[in-house]
């Protein structure tokens, strides 16, 4: 498929070739930077709730590569509020922007946009649904911290989700994507919110297992990487239950001394209680890094989609 | 004519629906039928087929292109036969698209297609049970869980 003007909409959308070609762009432009590739081109961030994090790394990607900055933050400043159409409010922002960042609460948002836009949508989140550029940045930080490990054959390497797996869009995206490459997956979440049957079976058919472990305790001993997601109150009927639950997934450095010393932690964030203040020291923490990795993979996609790559 | 569709009427020209759910017989017949049809009902009748079944006859006419495909979602496994002068000239199951374009309702409630006027489109994962994928939220469905509009 045609990079320039193509949508990123959802992960299903892209093969292995197509991952592994962001990656590639990202690791080219980390190295070496091109401050003018997007001179001339404005970008609209188009945020009908606020994602403060997601906003400032597409903000900071297009001003890396030269290119300008247009947009809102909050449904509550944009004409939906008075009862304009998301179709309506595409079509106008297409009018001025070369490329539209969107962040919508409903589900398939992105979509319907990519169907009205002739200007590239980036789908910076729809509801539950997909986060793809996430999933990229979580994928090159794991092609960044184990080089060729995700695609030569050799063992496989050993990847661990733990926390919400039902509801946790980030780690189904992950996933799925995963499911292309070289890997051995684990998984380790309360019960209820195990990983959907759908999405293992899914794997599957890519000939990738997945293997559920009890506790954290086991996937801290045997996993390269841990990715862990927050835990969300409004998931448990029983705040007792989740107190409870609350007081066990959560890491720290003294967990960590029985992990292997290439194992490296990583997390969406924003983390609430699953990892302790006191694993940001040891060498295991990489989720700074991981955040700051949105940059090289935005500035990516970015560059493609606009047809300056 | 097969004997076990004389348990309902005969009729000289149409079209009958035949093995569909008892269920969602009288939704058939409320589907396919429009103003000064001629409609023949039948439901609870025996068949070595699907055990316990209804049939739905229209005199007169064949089905709209865009019946066809709200039938395919609410009794996919329905066979549909054409009569002509009191024979059946074509017997068929209920052809299923590829995919259904703005004639079902998204079952999930924060999808975008339940709060913008925007035509939903669910695309075939397998017939055997009808499972459809919604292009928008990407959530998958039975396709008895769609509500047809
Ligand atoms: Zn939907």
């Amino acid at each position: 498929m045609d990079w320039p003007g193509r949508h990123v909409i959802s992960i299903e959308d892209f093969s292995r070739d197509d991952i592994l070609h962001i990656l590639q762009t990202a690791a080219e432009l980390e190295a070496h930077p091109q401050p003018n590739l997007l001179a001339g081109c404005l970008m609209a961030t188009l945020f009908f709730e606020p994602s403060t994090r997601t906003r400032l790394s597409f903000e900071a990607a297009m001003s890396k590569l030269g290119g300008q900055i247009i947009g809102f933050s909050s449904a509550a400043s944009t004409s939906a509020k008075k009862g304009e159409s998301l179709a309506d409010t595409i079509r106008m922002a297409e009018q001025y922007a070369d490329v539209l960042v969107m962040r919508h609460p409903r589900d398939g948002s992105a979509r319907l946009a990519s169907q009205v836009s002739n200007s590239p949508i980036i789908n910076g989140g729809d509801g539950a649904n997909q986060h793809p550029t996430q999933t990229f940045l979580d994928l090159y930080t794991i092609a960044k911290l184990f080089p060729d490990r995700l695609t030569h054959d050799g063992p496989p390497l050993a990847i661990t989700f733990a926390g919400d797996l039902r509801y946790g869009r980030t780690v189904h995206s992950l996933l799925t994507a995963l499911s292309n490459f070289n890997v051995r997956l684990y998984t380790v979440a309360p019960r209820g919110l195990e990983m959907p049957a759908h999405h293992l079976s899914r794997a599957a058919e890519r000939g990738v297992i997945v293997e559920t472990l009890p506790t954290l305790h086991e996937a801290v001993q045997l996993t390269d990487v841990l990715y862990m997601t927050r835990l969300q109150e409004e998931r448990f009927p029983d705040p007792v239950e989740f107190e409870h639950v609350k007081a066990t997934y959560r890491i720290n450095a003294e967990m960590l001394e029985r992990a292997q010393s290439h194992m490296r932690l990583l997390h969406p964030l924003p983390r609430v209680n699953e990892i302790a203040q006191d694993v940001d020291a040891t060498a295991h923490a990489h989720y700074f890094p991981q955040a700051g990795n949105g940059v090289p993979v935005r500035q990516a996609l970015l560059g493609l989609v606009l047809g300056r790559l | 004519m097969p004997k076990r569709t004389m348990q309902v009427e005969a009729i000289d020209h149409g079209t009958v629906v035949d093995h569909i759910p008892s269920a969602v017989t009288l939704r058939v017949a409320e589907l396919i039928a429009e103003d000064g049809d001629q409609v023949f009902i039948g439901v609870n009748l025996k068949s070595k087929k699907v055990g316990n079944k209804g049939v739905v006859k229209i005199a007169s006419r064949e089905l709209r292109p865009a019946t066809l495909s709200r039938l395919a979602l609410l009794a996919p496994h329905a066979t549909m036969c054409i009569i002509r002068d009191y024979q059946v000239v074509a017997k068929d199951p209920i052809p299923v698209p590829d995919s259904f374009t703005d004639i079902a309702l998204c079952p999930n409630a924060n999808c975008v297609t339940n709060h913008e006027r925007w035509p939903t489109q669910f695309d075939v994962l397998s017939q055997r049970p009808l499972q459809v994928r919604c292009l928008h939220c990407e959530r998958d469905f039975p396709a008895s869980e769609l509500a047809i509009r």
